[in-house]
């Protein structure tokens, strides 16, 4: 028997008013009961918003079809949404009630009977953290709890698939780490597909096994991050003062690309076995002076600078 | 084992059927209603007047008690069609404030905060949310219209036996029905100035506004183009001229019960679709 993908979507165009936002989309991502997490990346504006309440049963696409855990969105959405979670990138909530109230009645809407959900409110809540508060009413939460209020709702039924929209969004350093831990737990501990929807690459690149980029409505790349992870590519961002005029021109010499950012500034793509050295001797030789240096291993920076047409191909890659 | 020594957990139980679904919604709008004081008091207040009814039903059914009235007096004093429609004009007062209270309460909420994804995106669509909300409305205003008004007229059976019944059973059919038409509309009605108007005041006083506007234009109508068929657009008058019908009471001059129950028919589909309209998970601008 052929394994059922978590999302699947066939020439899919959706529009919203007149302007068609997706564009003939087709893809097969994850695979249901894996404990996998999907990252969807992309500029803003690139559709991924649109993506999700299509897949959510919210639009109706004008060709193609999306399926979700087998389940075709635009029609017989019904049963199969007990098996969702979704978490909202805006504000969603009923201010008045207080979270235990909130979630039991959201559990209780997913077909939870009365007293498991009120027993999962409680958990979910300590769960994320929101043990101390959870008799508050949610309108005197911060921002913070909030996210989190929402991660309790879009899992307090124990769905297949979590669709989280921006979890990261207005959290400080401590409570995305805390958010992104949360994740990995879902995934890892209690085997649920998760789809995040991200443009930021560094939540992708720490919770997910598989990416998509979308840019201007249509997918620009699908990689298994696993396996670009081994690629053992680094990413350095580099500031510098003189003309730096020549230095794209350079980098090649190196196996490196590299995107100007205006003032100086370079993001710059190092293939396997290249130091940071190399980078050094390359401004020594331009007469740059480098003002600041950072260095880290990163696989989805280099993927992302490409599918967005900013670096031409990836450095190290024979046949370039 | 304290909830928060046990970790969570995914939940792999039996689910609900989609009927217990569709009245978790209700459930808890019921119970947040029933805390506020004024929704509370006026639940109370309207069952003052089939109280003093039931008093009447008793007094007309215990002809020893009448034997020093008036004779013509005590041929007034009937349970007919007259005494229950007079029974229904004030409950549906008391009606109006209550759907005025209590509808804004309803949507409102769930649009300012942005709740509506999270219900759509559970097995929960459009029209079960609409209709749970309506649920709602029709169930609490119930108590305090054709509830009480069954009662009342079961008491009379009790009282009159079984001839009365026999002769009068459409009676109780026609308050029934006629009580569901204006508790739908009056539902309607609060919940469509509850999904445009987020604050609970304002939507209030829209849907108190609706009636006494719509009477009002009628009225002009009716004076300016001298005819009689301006009322038509109010619905208040339109269910008075049909309870009238139902209860084989002496109408009002204007359109009849057929024309008034056309233009409510018209009433209840507009209100549909403005509902309809509003409540999408998701806004589209053109």
């Amino acid at each position: 028997m052929n394994p059922i993908p978590v999302i699947e979507l066939e020439d899919l165009k959706v529009r919203l008013g007149r302007r068609e936002i997706l564009h003939g989309i087709t893809c097969r991502l994850g695979v249901s009961g894996t404990g996998k997490a999907i990252g969807l990346l992309g500029p803003n504006g690139a559709g991924k918003s649109t993506l999700i309440l299509t897949l959510l049963g919210f639009l109706r696409p004008i060709a193609g079809r999306a399926r979700i855990l087998g389940v075709d969105c635009a029609h017989n959405m019904g049963d199969a949404r007990s098996r969702i979670g979704y978490m909202p990138e805006n504000d969603s909530f009923i201010g008045d009630m207080t979270a235990v109230g909130f979630v039991r009645q959201m559990a209780e809407l997913s077909g939870l009977p009365q007293e498991a959900a009120l027993e999962k409110a409680h958990q979910v809540l300590f769960h994320v953290g929101l043990g101390e508060a959870r008799y508050r009413e949610l309108r005197t939460y911060s921002l913070g709890m909030k996210q989190m209020a929402k991660l309790a709702q879009a899992i307090v039924h124990g769905p297949e698939l979590v669709i989280l929209d921006e979890p990261t969004n207005g959290l400080d350093p401590a409570a995305r780490r805390r958010m992104l831990k949360l994740i990995a737990e879902m995934k890892n501990e209690q085997g649920m597909n998760v789809l995040v929807c991200s443009h930021l690459l560094r939540d992708i690149e720490q919770v997910c096994d598989e990416a998509v980029i979308l840019k201007d409505g249509a997918i620009v790349h699908h990689c298994n991050l696993e396996e670009e992870r081994r690629s053992n590519r680094s990413f350095v961002e580099l500031e510098v003062t003189g003309d730096d005029g020549n230095l794209r021109a350079a980098l090649p010499e190196i196996g490196a690309e590299g995107v100007p950012e205006g003032l100086g500034r370079w993001r710059i793509v190092l293939p396997p076995g290249v130091q940071v050295d190399a980078i050094w001797d390359l401004a020594g030789r331009q007469n740059l002076l480098v003002r600041k240096l950072t260095h880290r291993r990163d696989t989805l920076e280099e993927i992302f600078l490409k599918a967005m047409g900013h670096i031409a191909h990836t450095p190290g890659e024979a046949g370039v | 084992m304290s909830v928060y020594k046990r970790g969570y957990q995914r939940y792999s139980g039996q689910l609900t059927t989609p009927w217990a679904r569709f009245l978790v919604l209700p459930r808890y709008a019921w119970r947040r209603l029933y805390q506020q004081r004024l929704v509370l008091l006026l639940t109370m207040l309207a069952f003052v007047w089939p109280l003093v009814c039931a008093a009447f039903i008793y007094l007309t059914n215990h002809a020893e008690l009448l034997q020093g009235l008036d004779p013509e007096f005590r041929q007034f004093i009937q349970v007919d069609g007259r005494f229950f429609s007079i029974f229904m004009y004030v409950q549906a007062g008391f009606a109006v404030f209550i759907a005025a209270l209590a509808g804004p309460g309803l949507i409102a909420p769930d649009l300012a905060n942005n709740a509506l994804p999270l219900y759509f995106s559970r097995p929960l669509t459009r029209w079960t949310y609409a209709l749970a909300r309506l649920t709602v409305l029709v169930g609490m205003l119930s108590v305090v219209t054709w509830m009480p008004g069954l009662i009342l007229f079961a008491f009379q059976v009790g009282l009159a036996g079984g001839s009365w019944f026999r002769a009068n059973w459409t009676l109780g059919v026609g308050m029934i029905s006629g009580f569901l038409v204006w508790l739908l509309i009056l539902s309607l009605v609060a919940m469509a100035s509850s999904a445009y108007v987020k604050w609970r005041v304002v939507a209030a006083a829209v849907s108190l506004a609706f009636f006494f506007i719509l009477s009002g234009v009628g009225e002009m109508i009716d004076q300016v183009l001298r005819v009689t068929w301006g009322h038509i657009i109010d619905p208040a008058w339109a269910v008075n001229q049909v309870w009238c019908a139902l209860l084989g009471v002496e109408a009002p001059e204007g359109p009849g019960a057929a024309a008034s129950a056309v233009a409510l028919a018209a009433m209840i589909l507009l209100l549909v679709l403005v509902i309809e309209r509003k409540l999408r998970p998701v806004e589209i601008v053109s």
